[in-house]
């Protein structure tokens, strides 16, 4: 594996960017559904966003609560109200429209009334066309999800299109997140949310945009079964312009943790006459609440047959590291991931998840930990939001969280366990999981705390050659690899995932052209607890060229970092590496008598400031012998904008100083 | 009593080993085992065609997967729609030793839409569970029925169809009542059994004890090597319709009789017409134009249910909403010519499929529609679902394919055009001046043409900064600085791009002691090889011909002289032919290279040829001039 794939694995978001907001005070603009301005068909956006397929000329979305007359109780409706202009035929993709609606126990989310239509400008005026019955299609994806689609006729390049609809939702726990900034530029966008007294919902926003936050308290008139009442309310509102496209850039993982959005949950309901509910105001109300939910605390709770496993499991071991490692490799063994995470497991007791052989992070985490207490051993639950997911934004709120990990405490020492893949060893957590934060939560204290899911471990890879150079350029030897964590993770997947061993190795020779392996040996490749180690013999053919009577090949081989991983002149995203890494490429050769060496390559390093990444090249020579040593390290996991042209130019120094030749003269 | 104990002991033991025996890994044959990653224990594929209108299938499987790559075949997906219904769902998890794990039965499956890619709507649904298991080797039984109320096609009987895949048994029957007719299609030397059973013929293929294949780069499928059955009817009833399909002529019948009453145009799309064409004088400009129009105001938008897969929308419908799928946007297409008095006919046609077999006729062999206009000297084809191609142009994966013409007499089988490898062309000219630092100026100009437009069209309409990161990450230059860089298409009617770039590279000549050494093809690379194969089984092609010309001319730093150019190479096999030649002149070096594949079917004993043809391009683009300091 060259460094540039490595790179590409283990890139992901990081921090929020750097607020570039300008606080500029927006009255509020109004529109009407079906009064296009002449105008509108003359928008024009500048900047890098001038070739933009479409622009959002206004995004205006209303929430409010409403007394539902069947259920008595509030449902949440959001009004929404959206205008595009298409630039070119890649626009095309906004006059259709896709809503998502779910449904789970008679509770459900559902459209009331959709509107749309097509303006076109024919000869100077606005032709309407509005969206047509045919045109609305149903599709029941599961027994849970629909998913409604809308199309809109007589689009063409130059067309403004628009929707309107409504959404009401019998859930409330979180409010649908609006989104001030998309992939196209944004030129107006307007969110109000009115909340009654009765709520008390947690915002968050993200990104990097100031979104002109206000908050009122007015009179808000409901309709209640006996009539209409006055309730207070707060009147939540923002509202952004001129608001740029955001583009994924690479090495990152989800492009939510920096659009600019308003999210809101449900922290606690007062209504008159009934009891106060508070819901996740603070973290110990999250404990409280996870501690007697039926798919988490109750699940740690029913632990009836974890007592003759565990006791079959530690026999008579007494230290606690073997007792962990034991009961974490029945758990991996015994489980299989089922590509999903999830904070809550999808059945009631840890028994039904080891009946059923396959669970997510949830079932299996979740199932580790009960064998774990019931063995005594010292060990909490790590919630954690993936990767994918994003970053949290670290004040209490739940829903963010979408996956666990455990921790287990062995005096002071703290271990950090993640069943879901067999590879996987203590402190070695997958790399969905390593988002830089976990909270750890005890439930029976209801305390919880923040910890670093940062890894000290590097990396490390090595690769080393001791080869001999014949006169028919072959060279020929032995190739030593190993690896520790991420690097050994990434073999042992590999190995177990192919057929057989030959099949391995064709896969390890298909992008190393002229390389003959043979008497391969793996060791520890079932074992993550010891370092996964490769040993073969090679010839390697085709890699000296000729030229009169020199003779040249690049002595980095098959491990030549070819090209720089960030070639973009600017980034606007940190780079984030997850993991500290090492790679170390050590070569040997000993030449035929009639070889000389023209001249050798010069030995280098550099440093990135603070020693946060380095790259030194080494050579030696003595009689008929060199020796070079290649030496790629990022000791830090995280490297902001800034940081970026520093990295870039390590790179490119990678690049050249792998590609230099070594040139013999035969004489 | 001490030995009644002892039988019935021994009682039990038989009766457990018996009970665990059946899909126990270890009663594999070992020859099964050697490159597989799942073997199919059994398949029995049960259909029987209760009359034109109406079938059913039961079907079971036995599958062993014996490690994790062929995980994949533990996924159970299974297909229906309005016209089929599926019942009896089970699976059971065995181990290794064939000792049942787990059932699943009707309940355990999940049940969601499958709505295809690019379509909007259409009522496909699956019903699908996915078996997980961590530990190798384990067993999979599974079994369904499937009731049919609607029958375009009967099913057909691909007992591998994947690389790694073993089979111990599988078995086709299929019955039909003695009064119908169908048609059938086989892999060479497999047997059919027939057999006649009261009022019904039966048919029975079946196969056994069949290696695995270990995966084959470049091929063109297994079907040369696997047995396989295709069947089709002769007549059938789906969605209130009745087809006749004994022959490519009767299936153009029935697809006509679906459309034939869809191309009436309002008055104001005739008016419309009429208009873009009035200062046309040519058929040929009339077809460019009205296509010109189609392109800039209809939009795909997939719609498909029940008769509607084979039915277009009409014309008048889709004047009003300016969408379609392509059947209707090929119908509104053909009705707008046959108001401007040319003449032309839909066409099914597979696209990234094989060609539709001449003697076999049958609907699951195509899954498009184009629109061919015949005329005397030069037919055009046009393929109505693109926004962007120019007249005429239908694509890589539309070309060079037998297609049905849908005619007023019927069907009739016709040849969509070849493009051969100078049409599918890559032509490039690039300027590098050099300086002794190893920085250069370099512009590039290339043309692309036919697939390779096709390949590389994407890039028309991104946006810059998009633009701008593909081309710094598709470019094999080290620490670009790019300058310029711009995509056309010169002419709008012909199918070729033209990339103009411009852009300075700080590190292009690499140091070897005191000399500097330069990859004289520094942007067209054959970049790694192919491995030789013993034994190969399957055919093999290149996706599509083509022919790249490179041109490069540099210009060497001043105080610098070329110590060794290398010598030209001229590569000739039957896959294709290349060359590579550098002439030096002054203080300019300018370098050439031609590459030419052809894309014909090569048999599997060539591989090996075809191999080290390839590893020979491989070796000439790596070579390097090699450039020292005057003293």
């Amino acid at each position: 594996m060259k460094f540039i794939k490595l790179l590409t694995l283990s890139l992901f978001i990081g921090t929020t960017i750097a607020s570039n907001a300008q606080e500029k005070e927006l009255t509020p603009k109004t529109f009407k559904y079906g009064k296009v301005d002449l105008a509108e068909f003359n928008t024009k956006v500048s900047g890098t966003d001038s070739a933009a397929s479409a622009v959002v000329l206004f995004d205006v979305g209303r929430g409010y609560f409403q007394l539902d007359p069947t259920s008595g109780s509030f449902n949440y409706i959001l009004e929404r109200h959206v205008r595009y202009k298409i630039y070119n035929k890649a626009g095309y993709d906004y006059a259709n429209l896709e809503l998502q609606f779910y449904n789970s126990n008679g509770s459900k989310t559902d459209l009331r009334g959709l509107e749309g239509a097509t303006y076109n400008l024919e000869g100077g005026k606005i032709i309407t066309s509005k969206l047509n019955k045919e045109a609305k299609f149903s599709e029941k994806q599961d027994k849970n999800y629909t998913l409604k689609k809308f199309a809109l006729p007589n689009i063409k390049e130059g067309s403004i299109v628009e929707f309107k609809y409504k959404i009401t939702s019998d859930f409330i726990f979180t409010l649908n997140p609006w989104y001030f900034q998309r992939e196209i530029p944004t030129l107006y966008s307007k969110y109000d949310v009115l909340i009654p007294s009765y709520y008390l919902y947690k915002e968050s926003a993200g990104g990097f945009l100031y979104i002109n936050p206000k908050r009122t308290v007015e009179n808000q008139n409901y309709m209640g079964s006996d009539g209409s009442f006055n309730l207070e309310t707060t009147h939540y509102s923002y509202q952004a312009e001129n608001v740029p496209g955001l583009k994924k850039e690479s090495y990152i993982t989800t492009i939510d943790d920096y659009l600019s959005k308003v999210d809101f949950e449900l922290s606690s309901i007062t209504i008159p006459g009934q009891v106060y509910r508070q819901f996740t105001s603070t973290w110990g109300k999250i404990a409280k609440e996870l501690k007697t939910d039926e798919n988490f605390g109750s699940f740690i709770k029913r632990n009836g047959s974890s007592k003759t496993i565990v006791k079959n499991l530690i026999q008579n071991a007494t230290d606690p590291d073997t007792i962990i490692k034991k009961i974490f490799e029945h758990v991996k063994t015994s489980i299989k991931w089922n590509g999903s995470y999830n904070l809550y497991t999808s059945e009631l007791t840890s028994k039904s998840i080891f009946d059923k052989k396959a669970g997510n992070s949830g079932d299996i985490n979740l199932s580790l930990l009960v064998l774990l207490k019931e063995a005594g051993i010292n060990a909490l639950p790590v919630l954690v939001s993936t990767r994918d997911n994003g970053a949290h934004p670290g004040y209490p709120m739940l829903t963010k969280f979408n996956s666990i990990i455990v921790e287990a405490k062995i005096g002071e020492r703290s271990i950090l366990l993640d069943a879901t893949n067999k590879s996987y060893s203590p402190n070695l957590i997958s790399y969905q999981h390593m988002n830089h934060q976990g909270l750890k939560l005890d439930i029976d204290l209801e305390l919880a705390e923040w910890i670093s899911l940062e890894t000290k471990n590097v990396s490390r890879k090595t690769i080393n050659y001791m080869l001999t150079l014949d006169t028919d350029n072959k060279l020929s030897g032995k190739l030593y690899l190993t690896g520790t964590d991420f690097e050994g993770l990434t073999t042992r997947n590999k190995y177990i995932s192919a057929t057989d061993q030959n099949d391995f190795l064709k896969s390890f020779k298909s992008d190393k052209p002229g390389l003959q392996v043979s008497n391969y040996t793996i060791e520890n490749v079932n074992n993550p607890y010891e370092l996964l180690n490769e040993t073969m013999d090679v010839v390697i053919e085709d890699n000296l060229e000729e030229a009169g009577n020199l003779v040249y090949f690049t002595p980095l081989l098959f491990d030549r970092t070819k090209e720089n991983p960030f070639k973009s002149e600017e980034r606007n995203f940190p780079v984030d590496f997850a993991y500290p890494s090492e790679e170390m490429y050590r070569i040997s050769i000993d030449y035929p008598k009639g070889y000389q060496l023209d001249k050798i390559p010069k030995s280098e390093k550099y440093s990135l400031p603070e020693g946060a990444a380095s790259f030194t090249f080494l050579v030696a020579q003595q009689d008929n012998k060199i020796a070079l040593t290649s030496k790629i390290t990022v000791n830090k996991s995280l490297f902001t904008p800034e940081e970026y042209h520093y990295l870039k130019e390590l790179f490119k120094s990678v690049v050249r100083k792998q590609a230099e030749q070594l040139v013999f003269k035969k004489i | 009593m001490k030995n009644i104990l002892v039988i019935l002991l021994l009682l039990v033991t038989y009766k457990s080993t018996n009970a665990q025996g059946a899909y126990d890994v270890a009663r594999i044959q070992p020859d099964l085992l050697k490159n597989a990653s799942v073997i199919i224990r059994m398949e029995d594929q049960n259909y029987e065609v209760k009359n034109p209108g109406s079938a059913t299938l039961q079907y079971k499987t036995v599958i062993t997967i014996l490690n994790k790559n062929g995980e994949d075949a533990s996924a159970i997906h299974e297909f229906y729609d309005k016209f089929s219904s599926i019942y009896n769902l089970k699976a059971i998890l065995y181990d290794a030793k064939g000792i049942k794990i787990k059932e699943y039965r009707n309940a355990d499956f999940k049940d969601r839409s499958a709505v295809s890619d690019g379509t909007i709507y259409d009522d496909s649904r699956i019903k699908y569970l996915e078996i997980l298991n961590n530990t190798f080797p384990y067993t999979i039984e599974y079994s369904y029925s499937i009731d049919y109320s609607g029958i375009r096609s009967y099913p057909s009987w691909y007992p591998s169809s994947s690389w790694g895949y073993a089979i111990e048994k599988s078995e086709y029957t299929f019955k039909i009542p003695e009064t119908m007719t169908f048609k059938y299609l086989k892999s060479k030397d497999l047997k059919t059994d027939s057999l006649k059973i009261k009022d019904k013929n039966q048919y029975k293929w079946s196969c056994q004890n069949i290696k695995a294949i270990e995966y084959e780069p470049l091929s063109v499928g297994l079907r040369n090597v696997l047995p396989w059955v295709m069947v089709a009817p002769n007549t059938f009833e789906f969605d209130e319709s009745k087809g006749n399909i004994e022959n490519w002529k009767n299936v153009g019948s029935w697809l006509y009789s679906l459309s034939s009453s869809s191309q009436l145009l309002p008055d104001a799309a005739r008016a419309k017409v009429r208009s873009i064409i009035k200062n046309a004088a040519t058929p040929k400009e009339k077809i460019k134009l009205l296509y010109n129009y189609l392109q800039s105001n209809t939009r795909y938008v997939g719609v498909q249910l029940g008769i509607g897969g084979y039915k277009p929308i009409a014309a008048e419908k889709v004047f009003s909403v300016n969408y379609g799928d392509c059947k209707a946007l090929s119908n509104f297409m053909k009705a707008m010519l046959q108001e401007a008095g040319i003449k032309s006919d839909l066409v099914m046609i597979g696209n990234d499929m094989p060609s539709l077999n001449t003697k076999y006729a049958s609907l699951n062999q195509a899954n498009h529609m184009i629109l061919c206009v015949p005329m005397e000297k030069d037919t055009t084809w046009l393929e109505c679902t693109s926004q962007y191609v120019p007249a005429g142009f239908i694509g890589n994966g539309n070309s060079d394919k037998t297609v049905l013409l849908i005619t007023d007499k019927g069907g009739k089988l016709a040849q969509t055009p070849t493009y051969s490898p100078a049409n599918n062309f890559q032509k490039r000219v690039a300027t590098v001046h050099l300086d002794a630092e190893g920085s250069a100026a370099i512009t590039i100009e290339t043309k692309y043409g036919n697939a390779q437009y096709e390949d590389n069209m994407g890039m028309l309409y991104m946006e810059p900064t998009e633009q701008r990161k593909r081309l710094i990450n598709s470019l094999s230059i080290p620490n670009i600085q790019m300058e310029s860089f711009s995509f056309t298409q010169p002419d709008k009617e012909l199918p070729v791009l033209m990339e103009k770039i411009s852009l300075k590279c700080t590190q292009l000549l690499t140091k070897g002691g005191d000399k500097l050494f330069l990859t004289l093809n520094m942007l067209n690379r054959q970049e790694g090889t192919i491995t030789t194969i013993d034994n190969r089984k399957t055919f093999f092609a290149v996706d599509y011909s083509y022919q790249d010309d490179d041109e490069i001319i540099y210009t060497i730093p001043k105080g610098y002289k070329l110590e060794y150019v290398p010598a030209d190479i001229i590569l000739e096999s039957e896959f294709g032919r290349y060359t590579a030649k550098a002439v030096v002149k002054d203080d300019k070096i300018t370098y050439t290279r031609t590459k030419m594949m052809t894309n014909k079917k090569y048999p599997p004993e060539k591989y090996n040829e075809y191999v080290a043809f390839s590893k020979k391009i491989y070796q000439s683009d790596k070579q390097k001039t090699v450039l020292a300091k005057v003293e």
